[in-house]
């Protein structure tokens, strides 16, 4: 091969969960690195399909940072900090103790920060027997099927995201902590995802508080409306995990849901976040 | 509180989907003769997890009747197509010159009947590679999860289902009502005839009006309803192959055909059985 041949295409071995999004990708020890053209072929794949799936990752911290470094800077959470050594791994467990479990509920991670993660990878090492999958919604499709009235109506339109509710209990964070680790956000309704252009749905059950520019009760009629269109299966796949299963999920365009199905059972993992860009709406594209 | 995932009952082996709905037998051909015992626990599965589902079955039409023959009743749908010298068989089929998919959104087969089917047998025969999925909630978990205040207040309290939407364009009338859109009134939550159980009965595809409550207040109960149906706690989704059947019990489960394949081809038979008149019994 010359020295500046192109890097040969990768053609994945992938199987597609439903018609609305998620793909599992076959043949791929990620331990092994991941080269350009391998890396070419995974980032389109998360591209098409909003989410990305791959069995039996049996990773050490170290390389699930290295592949999450390949697609961008890596993003601390803002009222969850790692273990020592590796501040941006996200710890994600649940036992017999757990009254809740992190991600119930539709969400896309930290859209309350400024700057929201532009995808996350969890891997999961323990799971229960059964129960614990995890849900994804594209956002393209949501967006698509709202009628052209209420497309017109959020066009343009902004709402403010807040982890208050969402993290002030949970993490249990002092006071004088909250601008940093509670922050709040204003975001564009219908976001233009950065590389496809394509504009997707973006407020989420868990962190929009409310559609700025509008009577309060005329956004809770809104955002109730939009989460309930979201809900809809037909947007969706539904992920059953194994032992060392990852999940690679882009937060621009998809919401997730955890089901915590399994108590008292023992469901845990890691998960690590590439860190985003903030979220514009172009309406040309 | 949890089941183990695998479970061996004599010999009927399955895999639970999720730990509510949907019981996956495997080592099983339907078209040979099934015993009794074997039919028996069958039926002990889906009236616990809601549906019960098959692989790789290879069925004719004789055998798809007669195997849902062993569970009860057959129900023969009064204007649904059915092939010729089957007439409790329904064909279900979708393809590019369809608008929407039969069922969409959450339902309970044919809720609006006074006596709605029991239970669905429904055998896949040509899908699309991807997409197409059914979704199963249980409807015995969906009440479980309501506070004890919600309960009391539900308990006792009817609803009622009205196939006039469902079916306008007079594919179903019911002879019995005149040639009307069936409506019937149902209570909300209903008892389980075989389990004993408790479940919610209300459903978006046909309940429209909670009895004797103001409109805004029967409106916005029955919104909240249909969006708890759709928590995920309480389903599993099933992605169809060919061979594979699903049979559902609609007394403790509401299902939902995902539409997410057009302009794809599927068609899958069903065949249906009878029902009671739903009761509600104090416990």
């Amino acid at each position: 091969m010359s020295a500046d041949a192109q890097p040969s295409e990768v053609v994945l071995n992938k199987t597609l969960l439903t018609g609305a999004c998620g793909a599992i990708i076959h043949d791929i020890d990620l331990a092994k690195g991941v080269d350009a053209a391998l890396f070419d072929a995974i980032d389109q794949a998360l591209l098409d399909h909003g989410v990305i799936f791959f069995r039996d990752q049996a990773l050490t911290r170290k390389q699930h940072k290295a592949f999450g470094k390949l697609f961008g800077e890596l993003h601390y959470h803002p009222a969850a900090p790692g273990p020592k050594e590796h501040p941006e791994i996200l710890i994600i467990h649940a036992d017999e103790k757990s009254t809740f479990s992190a991600g119930q509920g539709w969400h896309s991670d930290v859209s309350c920060d400024a700057e929201p993660p532009m995808g996350s990878i969890l891997r999961l090492e323990t799971v229960p027997d059964t129960g614990g999958d995890t849900l994804f919604s594209n956002m393209y499709a949501a967006y698509e099927a709202l009628s052209d009235r209420m497309k017109n109506l959020l066009a343009g339109m902004s709402a403010i995201h807040s982890g208050k509710h969402v993290y002030r209990w949970r993490y249990k964070v002092e006071a004088d902590k909250m601008v940093r680790e509670y922050p709040e956000s204003e975001h564009p309704i219908v976001r233009t995802h950065p590389v496809t252009k394509k504009p997707a749905l973006y407020v989420n059950a868990g962190f929009t508080t409310h559609i700025v520019g509008m009577k309060p009760k005329e956004s809770k009629a809104i955002l109730e409306h939009l989460y309930q269109h979201i809900a809809q299966p037909d947007f969706q796949c539904r992920f059953k995990w194994e032992p060392h299963s990852m999940a690679f999920w882009d937060n621009r365009c998809m919401q997730h849901h955890a089901v915590f199905d399994y108590w008292p059972q023992v469901r845990h993992g890691e998960r690590v976040t590439v860190a985003g860009d903030k979220p514009f709406y172009d309406d040309a594209a | 509180m949890s089941e183990p995932a695998k479970n061996v009952a004599s010999n009927l082996q399955y895999d639970l989907l999720t730990p509510h709905s949907g019981a996956e037998v495997h080592q099983i051909d339907l078209s040979a003769n099934v015993s009794q015992d074997v039919i028996e626990q069958i039926e002990s599965l889906l009236v616990t997890y809601g549906v019960v589902f098959f692989r790789d079955q290879q069925l004719t039409r004789e055998q798809h009747r007669n195997l849902g023959a062993r569970f009860g009743q057959l129900h023969i749908h009064p204007a649904a197509p059915a092939p010729e010298d089957y007439p409790e068989i329904i064909v279900i089929h979708a393809d590019n010159k369809r608008k929407g998919v039969a069922g969409t959104g959450w339902h309970s087969d044919v809720s609006c009947d006074a006596q709605p089917p029991a239970a669905s047998m429904l055998y896949m025969k040509n899908m699309p590679a991807v997409g197409g999925d059914t979704l199963f909630s249980n409807m015995y978990a969906a009440y479980d999860a309501l506070s004890d205040s919600l309960k009391s207040y539900l308990e006792g309290l009817t609803a009622i289902h009205s196939g006039a939407d469902v079916y306008r364009g007079g594919s179903y009338k019911n002879e019995a009502q005149g040639g009307r859109m069936p409506v019937s009134e149902h209570p909300v939550i209903r008892t389980h005839p075989v389990s004993k159980r408790k479940a919610l009965f209300v459903n978006y595809g046909f309940t429209r009006q909670l009895v004797g409550l103001p409109q805004r207040e029967s409106d916005n109960m029955l919104r909240f309803l249909f969006d708890h149906v759709n928590d995920p706690h309480f389903q599993v989704r099933f992605a169809w192959q060919p061979g594979s059947i699903a049979f559902w019990d609609n007394r403790c489960v509401q299902h939902y055909p995902t539409d997410d394949y057009f302009p794809a081809t599927r068609t899958a038979e069903r065949v249906t059985l009878s029902g009671d008149t739903p009761y509600f019994e104090e416990a």
